[in-house]
């Protein structure tokens, strides 16, 4: 996997922030799916943005949910 | 229990007969029924152009008449690819409930209907893959869902079905219909619409009697629950429509911003509209929803989760 600085990653937060405008903040090991920042129906435009914002292509059929659990796996694997 | 109000409704059973027999006179041998041509001419319409998502929108002055020949391809093979997908999930779905307790009655329906399905399936991914070398797979929902009552579960997967065939047929309608497209895609499009028509009307009845079920059961809480679920739903699949995948085999730059673009444009608002105008007037009529207002729930997650 390419290695980036975490700006990229911070646009994924970003995302996330202004999906949720109660929410200040996001912990990087915070437990996004559990923790209800990302839920099914959203799950697919979450994807998509971690997508664009790595720059890495993913395999939409080789999915490990555990890779997106939180914005600290996200950036372990994508960026 | 869904069960007895099926037995007590002679109105839905009257139609269930019908449905079943018309299935049985119309059966065609699929594998027999299309002319497949080796290769499609590529300079030409392979989807209605007021169909692609790029239509009416500033991006669509961006391209030449090539790209956007070339992206109405790509949009086609992504919207057969849809149906694939889409099947896939309604196969396993009815397949789960057919000959089950509640389901007795329209059980015999749903052989034809998984048969056909089953079929469907077939020439779209035929489709895709003799002439876009390709099925585009679809990201599947993931991550955690709220649990729902079983009438609210049966409720939702019946109405999740419900729309995906309207909104598949809202295309197969117009692109059947469109004389600027090769005879084989609007061949495929007419006998899928023609298929889908009885599949409509069954869920249409299904989904209205699974509907007074639920209201008899459910809380003021789990109907608001349901209903913006649906909601969402209705935004969610519109937006598997915008395809960045597509975009960047259609050779466009910045798909991902385009994308973008093309979602946040007033005519694409328009479009879902136009593409859900049939489904929300039945959703309306019925009460499961209570306004048209899709643009609020965009935004929203975490709520009315499935």
């Amino acid at each position: 996997m390419p290695s980036k600085t975490s700006s990229n990653v911070d646009a994924v937060r970003n995302w996330l922030l202004a999906k949720h405008p109660e929410r200040t903040s996001i912990a990087p090991d915070e437990d996004l799916i559990g923790s209800r920042l990302v839920d099914s129906l959203s799950f697919v435009e979450f994807v998509l943005t971690v997508e664009e914002a790595s720059g890495v292509e993913i395999d939409h059929e080789a999915i490990d949910l555990a890779d997106f659990r939180t914005l600290e796996a996200i950036e372990r694997k994508y960026f | 229990m869904i069960s007895e109000l099926i037995s007590k409704d002679d109105r839905f059973q009257e139609i269930l007969e019908r449905l079943n027999r018309k299935s049985v006179e119309d059966y065609y041998n699929p594998y027999r029924m299309f002319d497949w041509p080796d290769s499609l001419p590529e300079h030409q319409w392979w989807m209605s152009p007021e169909l692609t998502t790029t239509f009416g929108t500033d991006v669509a002055p961006e391209l030449d008449r090539e790209q956007l020949y070339r992206l109405s391809r790509y949009e086609s093979i992504n919207f057969y690819s849809l149906n694939v997908d889409g099947i896939r999930e309604l196969i396993v779905e009815v397949t789960r409930r057919i000959h089950t307790r509640g389901f007795e009655i329209p059980s015999e329906f749903f052989h034809h209907f998984i048969g056909e399905e089953n079929e469907h399936m077939w020439f779209f991914a035929e489709f895709c893959l003799r002439y876009g070398k390709k099925i585009y797979r679809q990201l599947e929902p993931a991550g955690q869902g709220n649990t729902w009552s079983d009438e609210a579960a049966s409720f939702l997967v019946f109405v999740r079905i419900l729309l995906f065939e309207e909104l598949v047929d809202h295309f197969n309608s117009t692109m059947a219909a469109d004389e600027r497209l090769h005879d084989t895609i609007r061949a495929v499009n007419r006998i899928h619409h023609q298929d889908e028509s009885r599949h409509i009307a069954f869920g249409r009845e299904l989904v209205s009697l699974l509907f007074k079920d639920l209201q008899a059961k459910a809380s003021e809480e789990e109907l608001r629950r349901v209903r913006e679920y649906l909601k969402r739903y209705l935004n969610y699949s519109f937006e598997s429509l915008f395809n960045p995948q597509v975009y960047r085999d259609a050779g466009i730059p910045e798909p991902f911003a385009v994308r973008r673009r093309l979602l946040a444009s007033p005519r694409s608002a328009e479009f879902q509209l136009q593409v859900f105008r049939k489904p929300l007037n039945y959703l309306i009529k019925t009460g499961i929803l209570q306004d048209r207002e899709l643009s609020l729930s965009r935004a929203s997650v975490g709520q009315g989760e499935a």
